[in-house]
């Protein structure tokens, strides 16, 4: 032998086919199904979508780690699962800079910068995706196909509606270009076939996340509002393809099971609590951020250990006794201070009301409660009044004004519309006792400034003043010469609308329940 | 009847194909057999002979150090020529010594005469064995006579043969059970005398369905036998893992199979206490395989203990091809050898000369770490390979510690599986010596 021997400590042999690139490639091609499906059922727009995700996260790890003189990454196949997982969770109907802004913030600021491959404690894709619904919210939660605007199937199910499970299930929904469940589930398996999964995370996630989703999601154990939640929003491709990412999740399976439980939980509170299309991008995101803790506490036992021998009282860590304590005491030391000054908060809320019951029914010296309309109130408290003619509207609270010698002078009507642009609008009308408006003032209004905000100015608030009609209707186009038209506040239709339906809601409630 | 196992572990491309179907050839060495002295656990045995004295075949040439140490006996005839520093398979020179050999076998006085086992105390066959100079061949190379003195003998419920021979190439226990099953349940028979409280259990791994056929054979109509089929799986014969698979309990790293009363031998272990109780012959010989892709006709041997590698690749016919590796034992748990003119010790069983280095293919191809979990799901006691890896580069041996490092057996799985290539058990087998010196200085 001409030739040294080669020396190395042992093991002299290694699992021939396994890479990094091979596990990356093994992910692309899971992706694949779902990938296809997404451009067949959505077009070139999506297929561009896709393309340009891809080669942006590519390039940018190319140049990053050319520019830092750092060793090329590209080839292992990272920045293309990275791209590839953006471009899925997009509407197929966003602009291009779209991907290519969210791939650039993914593998730029997410991956390259913390270290690249391995060091980033975040998703990238996902942390790019939020980056994008931060960024540029109304693009990113429009899911319509040709400019036609159309709800997904969650947003339909939030508003009482019902869906096609099937159709979800296949994917012949609006939605991301990764919208098809079946095409997911068929790239899943292969994954767990090879190992690049295991069935721990997306297991936990979605079995926790059904079980929490049933308890507080308002309409119980119902299998098919179950299915429906399960297959839209995204779940699907979150819990198997961006929870499962390596990098960002734990190691050992029991703690990929905590894992999966967190994330479940975090879903379906921002599910039901919150905003149901980005529920699960969040959930995740933030289930990150709690690995390195998970990681720490599920450290495995070694193998025996415990086995054998008399089981050990569990230790409760002192930290997490402490920690409970200080929570509880916190906790009941708020719900005193709650249940003492809740009294003092309602005289508060009253206080804020009288004054603008004075502001709406000037002649009046004192307010005071009928009983009989009282009644009437309390009956329609929990429901919208008039079953939608004037959309989401509430009556809270009625009012009689009295001037000093005892003489109704006229009622305060408090009304809250929920169809506000940014929420719910509080306001009261005061009505004088022939049906006509004295006036109106708004209690609660978070508008946005310089637009919808513009319906406290007096232009717009006294187009009601002193009219008696039936309903008023908004216009839109401003100019109106009739007493019953309002002009909208211009670029605030939505709010102006929201008000103009909240005074015909006191008028109809006055017209029928006070007179 | 389902096949037992243990969770983790992976499975291997066994390469047993090359020599699997190769029968023992019996090999008399004619060059100069060479002793280390420390061929066991324990104390290095002290030499007896001096330079120039002629000795016997079966002779003891180096006496134990006390009982945690083994007996050296010469496996030929001739003369001392030598006791100095020879090279040995670790890559240090050792003491040794060397036999110039005549070529005779000439038997010491004694040596070969049958004795009838049933009619010695247990006392005795420990001598007979300890004198002997068994250790476990499988490759522990711990004194043999210790684990037969266990501490509470009467709580010893099962005697495990074990058979498995996970480790890839090696085929010489396969067909140990093969040709010689009689010497194995001899050799168990001989333990349940001492141990009338315990059944055998003979366990095989099942990618030897021709062994599993002649051991079921060998034992049929004996009471208390039976052969357990294990899946085949590495590290399937590594104590801890063969213990649970055939009787559920787990063994700690503190625990010796003693403590959960099961007592472990390999199949060829069980064959040198037969030699050595029943015919007088102390160990001399053991199975050896010569195989792997550079080699012309891999082969099983039955060699002489002392035999030099070069001789018995030789008589395997050579290299067909340049090697880039030697190996003396397996791929997973063997050791790479620098020169060939190294003599076989008696835990050796395998030397596989290997064509290509997968190791070295592997350094130029590491990458980062993705945090799979591939070498957590394959740990066979159950240890977090990725964050020890991160406390050992990162010298931080007390968070070592706290994540069981040192309950590594050293396997190798977690390398092996590691798609970044990561040297991880290398990683451990430098750590560990560290944090255990830093304990002994009191540091950690």
């Amino acid at each position: 032998m001409e030739k040294l021997l080669n020396v190395s400590s042992s093991p002299h042999q290694r699992e021939p086919y396994l890479s990094t690139g091979h596990a990356m490639y093994d992910v692309v091609l899971a992706l694949m199904p779902v990938t296809l499906f997404g451009i067949w059922h959505f077009g070139f727009h999506a297929f561009m979508i896709l393309a340009v995700s891809v080669l942006t996260a590519v390039m940018t790890e190319f140049i990053f780690d050319y520019i830092t003189h750092r060793e090329n990454t590209v080839k292992d196949g990272s920045a293309v699962v990275t791209g590839l997982m953006l471009g899925l969770c997009l509407s197929p109907t966003v602009p291009l800079y779209i991907p290519y802004l969210g791939s650039l913030f993914a593998i730029l600021f997410v991956k390259c910068v913390f270290g690249g491959l391995g060091q980033n404690f975040m998703n990238p894709a996902l942390a790019g995706r939020c980056f994008l619904l931060i960024s540029f919210s109304t693009v990113m939660s429009d899911f319509g196909i040709d400019g036609v605007s159309s709800a997904t199937p969650l947003a339909v199910l939030a508003n009482g509606g019902t869906v096609n499970i099937t159709e979800m299930f296949l994917g012949f929904t609006d939605g991301t270009i990764g919208v098809s469940c079946a095409a997911m589930l068929v790239g899943a398996v292969y994954l767990l076939i090879v190992g690049g999964i295991t069935w721990h995370i997306p297991g936990s996630y979605l079995l926790s996340f059904v079980i929490f989703m049933g308890l507080f999601g308002g309409q119980g154990f119902d299998p098919l509002f179950l299915l429906a939640e399960l297959c839209g929003g995204g779940l699907m491709f979150g819990a198997l393809f961006m929870a499962t990412d390596p990098v960002t999740s734990p190691i050992t399976s029991r703690g990929q099971i905590y894992y999966g439980v967190v994330l479940g939980l975090l879903t379906a509170i921002f599910r039901t609590y919150g905003s149901s299309t980005e529920s699960v991008s969040y959930a995740i995101i933030l289930g990150n951020l709690v690995v390195p803790l998970i990681d720490r506490i599920s450290i495995p036992k070694p193998f025996g250990v415990g086995d054998n021998a008399k089981k050990p009282k569990p230790k409760i860590p002192k930290a997490a006794v402490a920690l409970t304590v200080i929570t509880l005491l916190a906790g009941l030391a708020l719900g005193g201070v709650n249940a003492m000054t809740a009294d003092t908060i309602e005289q508060q809320a009253i206080a804020a009301n009288a004054a603008a019951y004075a502001e709406v029914v000037p002649l009046a010296e004192e307010f005071g409660y009928d009983d009989a309309i009282s009644a009437n109130v309390e009956e329609f408290a929990e429901d919208v009044y008039g079953r939608g003619t004037y959309g989401n509207v509430y009556i809270n609270d009625v009012v009689v004004g009295t001037d000093a010698s005892g003489n109704v002078v006229g009622y305060g009507i408090n009304v809250t519309t929920a169809d506000g642009f940014d929420g719910n609008i509080t306001m009261t009308v005061g009505i004088d006792t022939d049906g006509t408006i004295l006036g109106i003032a708004f209690t609660e209004l978070n508008e946005t400034a310089g637009m919808g905000m513009r319906v406290d100015e007096d232009s717009f608030k006294e187009q009601f003043v002193g009219v008696q009609v039936e309903s008023f209707t908004l216009n839109k186009s401003g100019g109106s010469t009739a007493d019953d038209e309002i002009d909208s506040v211009s670029g605030a239709s939505t709010t102006s609308g929201a008000v103009v339906n909240a005074v015909n809601a006191a008028i109809d409630f006055y017209a029928n329940y006070i007179q | 009847m389902p096949k037992l196992t243990f969770r983790g572990g992976v499975r291997l491309k066994g390469y047993k194909e090359l020599s699997a179907n190769v029968p023992i050839v019996f090999h008399q060495a004619k060059g100069e057999l060479v002793f280390p002295l420390n061929q066991h656990v324990g104390k290095p045995a002290i030499p007896i002979v001096k330079r120039g004295e002629a000795v016997l075949a079966g002779q003891i040439i180096a006496k134990a150090d006390g009982f945690e140490s083994a007996n050296i006996i010469t496996s030929g005839s001739g003369k001392v020529k030598a006791i100095e520093s020879r090279m040995t398979s670790a890559g240090v020179m050792a003491p040794c010594i060397v036999i110039d050999n005549d070529g005779q076998y000439n038997l010491a006085p004694g040596v070969g005469e049958p004795c009838d086992y049933t009619k010695l105390t247990n006392e005795e066959i420990v001598a007979k064995v300890q004198a002997a100079g068994v250790v476990g061949l499988g490759g522990a190379a711990t004194p043999t006579h210790i684990k037969l003195c266990p501490e509470q003998p009467e709580e010893i419920d099962h005697l495990i043969a074990n058979g498995a021979e996970c480790e890839p190439y090696i085929t010489c226990d396969d067909r140990l059970m093969q040709e010689q099953p009689g010497w194995i349940v001899s050799g168990l028979k001989v333990l349940m005398q001492m141990f009338p409280a315990a059944d055998a259990v003979i366990a095989i791994q099942d990618d030897k369905p021709a062994a599993i056929a002649a051991m079921q054979k060998a034992i049929e109509g004996e009471r208390k036998m039976s052969v357990m089929v294990l899946k085949t799986k590495y590290p399937q014969g590594s104590e801890r893992n063969l213990v649970h698979a055939v009787t559920r309990r787990k063994m700690t790293s503190g625990d010796t199979p003693a403590n959960l009363g099961c007592i472990v031998n390999n199949v060829t272990t069980l064959a040198a206490i037969y030699h050595a109780v029943c015919l007088n012959e102390p160990l001399m010989e053991k199975g050896f395989t010569v195989t792997g892709d550079a080699v012309a006709e891999p082969h099983n041997f039955l060699v002489k203990i002392g035999t030099s590698c070069s001789e018995i690749l030789e008589a395997a016919g050579g290299l067909k091809a340049e090697p880039k590796k030697v190996l003396i034992g397996g791929p997973m748990t063997g050791m790479a050898i620098t020169d060939l003119d190294i003599p076989i010790a008696k835990s050796y069983n395998a030397l596989v000369c290997m064509t290509n280095d997968p190791v070295e293919d592997c350094e130029i191809k590491e990458t980062a770490c993705i945090r799979c979990g591939r070498c957590v799901r394959a740990c066979p006691v159950g240890l977090v390979p990725q964050m020890m890896a991160q406390a050992a580069t990162a010298k931080e041996y007390e968070r070592y510690v706290k994540l069981h490092g040192l309950d590594c057996i050293g396997c190798g799985c977690c390398a092996y599986i590691c798609p970044a290539k990561r040297p991880l058990t290398q990683m451990f087998k430098q750590t560990k010596p560290i944090v255990l010196d830093l304990q002994r200085q009191g540091k950690l």
